[in-house]
């Protein structure tokens, strides 16, 4: 059994097949072995498809959908572009923001492929290189994700295995996040240095886009801003409203269907379908981890092994974590890791020192998913994105950058782990 | 009729032609492609106009259309300088297979050629009797001739 994990899990990574394939065969030998059946893979809390997690993602993908169509991201892009008067540091300062903080409230894939192509258009306007600035666009999404619950893939699984709130994400990860963010931009400044060629007539070619003509629906724009804002109120409201985070998705996206009357065939052609089942898949596979009690041994062992030593097991698990979310999905690392960070937090008796573990989980596999070309999902969107556009992104063009920035914002994260809930706690 | 019948002689360009050329080639004679001629003279592919457009236009902005809206007049009006100093092969999709060539041999009938030119998306139809380009036929020229007959039952 756990060479049929091994075996799936190695066939995820290294992509040999399609992730999605290489989960529902890795969910399937678990079935035909006798480890799972309907109840366990369905109804089960503890070893089952997480349906949280599921018809949160579901649910946040639908909104996103309608709101693409309004054009509001190619209108705040270009928009702050003209603010920044074409200079491309200042250009590009605003995109990372724009960005990050669009990840944080969406997914990141999505913020970059709305993001994406108006950079194109400012930078073609500007004569300037985009390489800078698409990879620069593809590390503030994963940083901006990181802060919040509904961020990055990854937070949701923490979040639906913990039990933490939208704003326990909020207060923990917010603040390093806008630090991490702030030094990221002083890094881009240095690294991207030659990018930034100012030239007063092409500034002047950017100030004549007209920003306002790229929205195309403003009454859709106006249920869409209202929609989004109650379905924050309702993520930070949540234990007032008693409503987990996937019914406040699922309630947001029904309400913006129901409003701007879209069709169908609108809002779920950009559902993601084949990330929702390998969603699926890779929790029966774990589940199966689960029942036959492999995790719980592992998260025996570790116990036995940290003690009280939560210091030490946090800083293994951000470096760790990092160092893993590089080379493979973070998706399924985290899925796998759940588990036995959980039974790490009962065994500390939930203290707050014990708990913190969840945020060096969520520190070290979201923020490792910039160190290289293949780490997020994000990065390879944009990569592709370049590609088709004339613009080649080498692995190791981005890698360099990379293992530079993970570096940088994991040394920070950590020291930040250490202040905040060790040394001033 | 078969397409022997249906071919008229059509403008030719080769893999070398000044794009810019090309592209006026089309404007003035309101064409709905070019055939292109490789080295050896043999007919290569169909340049359609569409294609023309596809290059002229950024990939971004065929991915975002919304995008297109936030040009100024001028910026629109000089999309066609991408076209100086390329050649008919850059501008051709990236991957250029002779056997994508849409062709029908002499004896095909009007169903054969519009099946050919409906599968292959070309508005243009190069008839080759071996190596020998007899003419093309155009969707509009089919058009004509399926409704005249089509009509007249």
């Amino acid at each position: 059994m756990i060479a049929a994990f091994v075996a799936a899990y190695v066939l995820i990574a290294t992509e040999r097949i399609h992730r999605v394939a290489a989960a529902l065969t890795g969910a399937a030998a678990m079935v035909l072995l006798g480890v799972v059946d309907a109840h366990t893979a369905f109804f089960s809390e503890e070893t089952g498809v997480d349906w949280n997690v599921i018809f949160l993602l579901l649910g946040m993908m639908i909104i996103v959908s309608v709101i693409k169509q309004t054009g509001v991201f190619e209108y705040i892009a270009i928009w702050s572009a003209k603010r920044a008067r074409g200079r491309p540091f200042a250009v590009m300062v605003t995109l990372i923001v724009i960005t990050a903080v669009a990840s944080a409230l969406l997914d990141n894939v999505t913020t970059v492929l709305l993001i994406a192509p108006v950079t194109l258009l400012v930078c073609d306007r500007l004569g300037v290189r985009p390489i800078p600035f698409l990879i620069a666009e593809a590390m503030a999404s994963n940083i901006g994700g990181t802060a919040t619950l509904i961020g990055d893939p990854p937070n949701i699984i923490i979040a639906s295995k913990s039990g933490l709130t939208f704003n326990d994400f909020l207060f923990n990860l917010a603040p390093i996040i806008i630090v991490l963010l702030g030094v990221f931009v002083l890094m881009c400044r240095v690294m991207f240095r030659s990018a930034f060629v100012y030239d007063a007539q092409r500034a002047a070619d950017v100030m004549e886009l007209d920003e306002r003509e790229v929205i195309t629906d403003k009454r859709l724009l106006t249920q869409c801003g209202v929609v989004l804002t109650l379905v924050m109120i309702g993520f930070i409201g949540h234990s007032i409203f008693h409503l987990e985070p996937s019914i406040v998705a699922l309630l947001g996206a029904g309400a913006l269907v129901a409003v701007s009357r879209t069709q169908p065939n609108e809002f779920l052609e950009d559902v993601e379908w084949p990330t929702l089942v390998f969603f699926m898949g890779l929790f029966v596979m774990v589940g199966a981890l689960v029942e036959v009690g492999v995790m719980s041994d592992i998260g025996n062992w570790l116990t036995d092994s940290v003690g009280d030593r939560y210091l030490l097991a946090g800083t293994g698990l951000i470096w760790g974590s990092a160092a893993l979310s590089g080379i493979v999905d973070n998706i399924p690392y985290v899925a796998t890791m759940a588990p036995i960070v959980n039974d790490l937090v009962h065994a500390g008796g939930g203290s707050d020192q014990a708990n913190a573990l969840w945020w060096a989980l969520a520190l070290g596999s979201d923020l490792g998913g910039n160190a290289t070309a293949v780490g997020a999902s994000a990065n390879v969107v944009i990569i592709g994105i370049a590609a088709r556009n004339g613009h080649k992104i080498s692995f190791w063009h981005f890698t360099k950058y990379g293992l530079i920035v993970t570096f940088v914002t994991i040394t920070i994260a950590w020291a930040y782990f250490w202040l905040r809930y060790f040394a001033f706690a | 009729m078969l397409a022997r019948d249906l071919a008229q002689s059509f403008p030719t360009v080769t893999l070398e032609t000044d794009a810019l050329d090309a592209a006026r080639l089309l404007a003035e004679h309101r064409l709905p492609g070019l055939i292109v001629l490789d080295e050896s003279g043999q007919p290569y592919t169909v340049l359609p106009g569409s294609q023309v457009l596809r290059f002229v236009v950024p990939t971004y902005v065929q991915d975002d259309p919304a995008l297109a809206r936030a040009y100024d007049e001028k910026s629109a009006d000089q999309l066609c300088a991408k076209l100086v100093s390329r050649r008919v092969r850059d501008v051709l999709p990236k991957r250029g297979d002779v056997l994508d060539l849409p062709i029908v041999p002499p004896d095909a009938t009007a169903i054969e050629v519009a099946a050919r030119m409906a599968g292959m998306r070309s508005p243009i139809i190069a008839v080759v009797d071996g190596t020998t380009l007899l003419g093309a036929i155009t969707v509009s020229g089919l058009l004509a001739h399926l409704l005249d007959t089509g009509t007249t039952r």
